[in-house]
């Protein structure tokens, strides 16, 4: 047995105890967005530092806690912070997560994160439906030798996020009254913001947002054969843009302005599943 | 250790900070050094010439490795030049030498401790706009990090500076200006200005890549300063670039390219460029 398979099963172990029912959906909630698993009720949380070789997350803004209830019907855990390279942590590590969710029996994932706006026709406060990413991370969650419990030695990657679920938020969002865009996620490693020139890289090379995050939860997520829907929450116009220098705090901001959209879109999708 | 111990790190900059700072107050007395120069590939003579200069080889510094590369020679000039004090690297650590991330930008951050407000980043690259010709100084205007690594990642420590720093404008304006301005006395000089693009090495690039470079905006390309220029915003500092156009890594010209080449340019274009340094130290405020 690996010692990634090995971690999953110790971890699922002890959520299966501590978790009041079986898991359907998973949600990752990004910088700001924690609120979402506020609104559950009855939820039950479990800090990550119970759970065996969960890591604790460093950024402010990322609480740390796994939280269980139901949204719209439907049996979810919530990853309240989540764990991204630029804190240091091993892109395996990063990963974890995901298989715990597969291995409770999780097979639809909602990631979502705060991403800087590319695409001039975005705005601050903009949701963004993600349509497919590029890995600029130089980093793969699936090297090494591969587990084939865990998943394939080489994962197609020519849908990683499911039309289906794009679909299904498209009718939430309208239903909800919502402007949605739609594009693609560069995944950076971070920890510091972008250049100008970097930017103008990305827009060549087609990318819409830009954030530190999702790319190696999406990867592990197809590899593991759940289905992925992706939300980006735009948060400030990427560097070059407007003559402005970005702020952690920023993205703060506007990512509070836009939680209640936020929250509204999500619950919509998972109660189309 | 390197990428989780930020204690550590910060007690290691403080370590060869404060080894530095007795040499310097032993030496210089309360002046410090404001500026700080980083001389890339076949540019360190700027250090010569640097006045009531007192040297301290890296070796003698706790936590610094040493530069192994030829046409690095590896030491601190402290002392004056144009009226400014200045630290000035004849040497630095590159990533393709095999030091982590942390440690190619350790004597940034030891710069900063001393007192250096303002950095001035060199180096030898390759010319990828078609405009620019082997002998030009490019003064940066941006960079691209294409090295696949960060010298940031890792847990912050906010006394070195914030977790996610902008990077809207890392080549001060100010200084670009007066950079040009001071390029403008000098006879037989040309002063471009670009996108420098940072990779790891130590291989040169083959034109496949450099014609994505060229795709994606790059005018330069160098095995150096995105590292430094990264942390260098992290800490605070003011940056300065300015690249010696050594060779054109055009992708359907390209020639075979040797590292004695690219001195051999930087050995010639060397004199402009120490007089473009020194008529920016001058015009500094």
């Amino acid at each position: 047995m690996s010692e990634t398979l090995k971690q999953v099963q110790e971890a699922a172990d002890v959520l299966r105890e501590k978790l009041p029912f079986t898991p359907e959906v998973g949600l990752i909630l990004g910088s700001g967005l924690g609120v979402m698993a506020d609104t559950l009720d009855n939820p039950a949380v479990i800090p990550y530092g119970d759970i065996p070789h969960f890591p604790v997350s460093t950024v402010p803004g990322h609480a740390g806690e796994l939280v269980a209830g139901e949204i719209e019907g439907k049996k979810a855990v919530i990853m309240k912070g989540r764990f991204h390279l630029y804190e240091g942590y091993d892109v395996k590590r990063v990963t974890l997560p995901i298989r715990v969710m597969r291995r409770l029996g999780v097979r639809t994932l909602v990631i979502t994160n705060a991403a800087g706006g590319i695409n001039e026709s975005f705005e601050p406060g903009d949701l963004m439906l993600i349509r497919d990413h590029i890995n600029f991370m130089f980093r793969n969650p699936l090297i090494g030798p591969n587990d084939e419990e865990l998943g394939v030695r080489f994962p197609d990657m020519s849908e990683p996020y499911s039309a289906r679920l794009r679909e299904l938020a498209r009718q939430a969002a309208q239903a909800q009254g919502i402007s949605l865009r739609e594009g693609v996620y560069l995944g950076l490693l971070g920890p510091s913001y972008e250049t100008p020139a970097e930017i103008r890289m990305m827009r060549t090379l087609g990318a819409d947002a830009v954030g530190m995050s999702t790319v190696p939860e999406v990867i592990a997520a197809r590899h593991a054969g759940l289905e992925v829907l992706g939300i980006s929450c735009i948060s400030n116009m990427a560097a070059g843009i407007l003559d402005q220098p970005l702020s952690h705090a920023e993205v703060m901001e506007t990512a509070e302005r836009v939680r209640e959209k936020f929250v509204r879109l999500v619950r919509g999708a998972i109660a189309l599943l | 250790m390197d990428r989780t111990d930020t204690f550590g790190y910060r007690m290691q900059i403080r370590d060869a900070a404060d080894h530095l700072k007795g040499l310097l107050a032993e030496r210089f007395g309360s002046a410090k050094p404001e500026i700080g120069l980083i001389l890339g590939s076949g540019l360190g003579e700027l250090g010569d010439r640097v006045e009531n200069p007192l040297i301290v080889d890296y070796a003698q510094l706790p936590h610094f490795p040493r530069s192994t590369v030829a046409g690095h020679s590896g030491r601190f000039v402290f002392g004056e030049l144009e009226g400014k004090r200045v630290a000035v690297m004849q040497g630095r650590f590159h990533y393709y030498e095999g030091y982590s991330m942390r440690r190619v930008v350790f004597p940034v951050y030891v710069m900063r401790e001393i007192g250096v407000n303002t950095l001035v980043l060199t180096n030898a690259a390759g010319g990828l706009n078609k405009s620019f010709a082997a002998g030009d100084l490019m003064l940066l205007s941006d960079h691209i990090n294409l090295t696949g690594d960060n010298p940031l990642i890792g847990p912050n420590d906010e006394e070195l500076g914030p977790r996610f720093p902008d990077m809207s404008a890392v080549y001060d304006p100010e200084l670009r200006a007066l950079a040009r301005k001071a390029a403008s006395g000098i006879d037989g000089l040309r002063l471009v200005e670009g996108v420098y693009c940072g990779i790891t090495g130590p291989s040169y690039s083959p034109p496949a890549e450099l014609r994505m470079l060229q795709v994606i905006g790059g005018d330069a390309i160098g095995m150096s300063t995105v590292p430094e220029a990264i942390a260098a915003r992290h800490a605070g500092l003011r940056v300065l670039g300015i690249s010696c156009i050594t060779d054109m890594a055009l992708p359907d010209e390209l020639e075979p390219l040797t590292h004695e080449q690219v001195v051999a340019v930087a050995e010639r274009t060397k004199p402009k460029f120490i007089e473009l340094v020194r008529g920016i130290l001058r015009e500094m405020p």
